[in-house]
């Protein structure tokens, strides 16, 4: 039995509402299947008020062994430090966040905003908000860089806006059933089993990026997203095309471009207008390559991909 | 448009450039709201106005400055068609040709 503790901060529910959603293995499964004892989970937890205080001291006591912390949102620091914007059971949340990191045997940040303080840490970030060991690039976040869990690791990183389903509780099953050792993790700490391919790797739009035929319009079948409209799916860590949601699709899979959502700057250019689906350029050349493209190799790439294109590449190859 | 309107039209414009039709090839659109701007003018114009297209867009009939832009290396463009795909252009194109809505 691996007990496990849910909590949020600065949050919008999102990646609850995602774990609810897990398929492979589902909520239900982690109970049943693989001996997961939710302690506590905000959309599932019984208790309130006293009872809740007392089964967090019981925790922060090591009363009740605490093997999976599990934190969702941002840790909002404001105002001045002191937390106070986001107090739960009866003290600022930021205090039981640093009590519970320090007898948890594993902690696991899900979704962007307990990685690296996603949308609340946008500038000018007024909540004060970071993530639980990164403030969007930086290492340190509220944990501090030289945080390790009982077990040894640092923070688990599922980013995400939100994190899939399937990553949060196939990470939640590795940790309770004695895996957690064999996790590699990234620079970011992410799980490199599910964040070392790109967003791009399994898309449909592939032969329209291979020769360079754009997207124009959300929806659009035809085309790809990354010329035009922003997508950022050549240099987003995710295997969104690979695992898809609901088991059938995912954002550039139905002509929405990849926000870019796993990686820590997210959102991209603070959200400053005209920078929200709209591929950033410099005379006309993207300012972000696909990983790994020089500018050079871009424009040669882009001349001869352009010179090979097949007639039906430019067609609608979806309708017959 | 069918081949024979899209020749036709594509002639027409090829008539417009060669004979001396002024355009606004500067400034190059820096960012994404210079950018949407110009788009912004072209919605405003009658679909059927080729000529002021033309003229906001910036169109000349030859590669363009130190690195020789072209349409053909365009992302709009579509090279069997012989077509800039931005819906608010819309137009036939040579693969020679450039505009200031160029992107790669």
């Amino acid at each position: 039995m691996a007990n496990l503790l849910w909590l949020q901060g600065g949050a919008c529910s999102g990646n609850t509402m995602s774990f609810l959603n897990a398929e492979e293995p589902s909520a239900c499964d982690l109970v049943t299947d693989f001996g997961v004892n939710v302690l506590w989970h905000p959309s599932l937890g019984m208790e309130l008020g006293d009872n809740l205080k007392k089964l967090l001291r019981a925790l922060t006591s090591g009363e009740i062994a605490l093997d999976i912390f599990v934190f969702e949102g941002t840790v909002v620091n404001a105002p001045d430090g002191t937390g106070e914007w986001n107090r739960f059971a009866g003290r600022p949340m930021k205090d039981w966040v640093a009590d519970l990191a320090k007898v948890a045997s594993f902690t696991v940040a899900i979704g962007d905003c307990a990685t690296w303080g996603g949308i609340p840490a946008t500038a000018p970030n007024p909540s004060e908000s970071q993530g639980l060991q990164f403030l969007k690039r930086a290492h340190g976040g509220f944990l501090g860089k030289d945080y390790k869990s009982k077990a040894g690791l640092p923070v688990i990183n599922i980013p995400g806006c939100p994190a899939h389903p399937d990553w949060i509780t196939q990470i939640v099953v590795a940790v309770a059933t004695g895996r957690g050792g064999d996790l590699t993790l990234d620079e970011f700490q992410r799980p490199k089993t599910f964040f070392t391919s790109f967003t791009q790797t399994g898309c449909t739009r592939n032969m329209h990026f291979a020769y360079k035929v754009s997207a124009t319009e959300f929806g659009q079948r035809k085309g790809c997203l990354f010329y035009d409209l922003g997508c950022r799916g050549p240099m987003t860590h995710s295997p969104c095309n690979r695992i898809l949601w609901n088991r059938q699709s995912s954002k550039t899979r139905a002509g929405m471009p990849c926000l870019g959502c796993t990686e820590p700057e997210f959102p991209f250019f603070e959200l400053a207008p005209g920078t929200v689906f709209k591929t950033q350029t410099v005379m006309g050349v993207p300012k972000d390559m696909p990983s790994g493209v020089d500018k050079t190799g871009y424009v040669k790439l882009t001349a001869a991909a352009k010179a090979a294109s097949p007639r039906w590449a430019e067609e609608d190859i979806f309708v017959v | 448009m069918n081949s024979e309107q899209q020749r036709a039209q594509l002639k027409k414009i090829a008539g417009l450039m060669r004979n001396g039709l002024k355009t606004q090839t500067e400034p190059f659109p820096e960012t994404e709201r210079e950018f949407a701007a110009i788009l912004d003018q072209l919605r405003a114009l009658d679909p059927e106005n080729i000529e002021a297209k033309l003229v906001i867009s910036g169109f000349v009939d030859h590669p363009y400055g130190p690195d020789k832009q072209r349409c053909m290396e365009c992302m709009y463009y579509l090279v069997h068609r012989e077509w800039c795909d931005l819906p608010e252009l819309a137009v036939p194109v040579d693969a020679d040709w450039w505009c200031r809505l160029w992107r790669i």
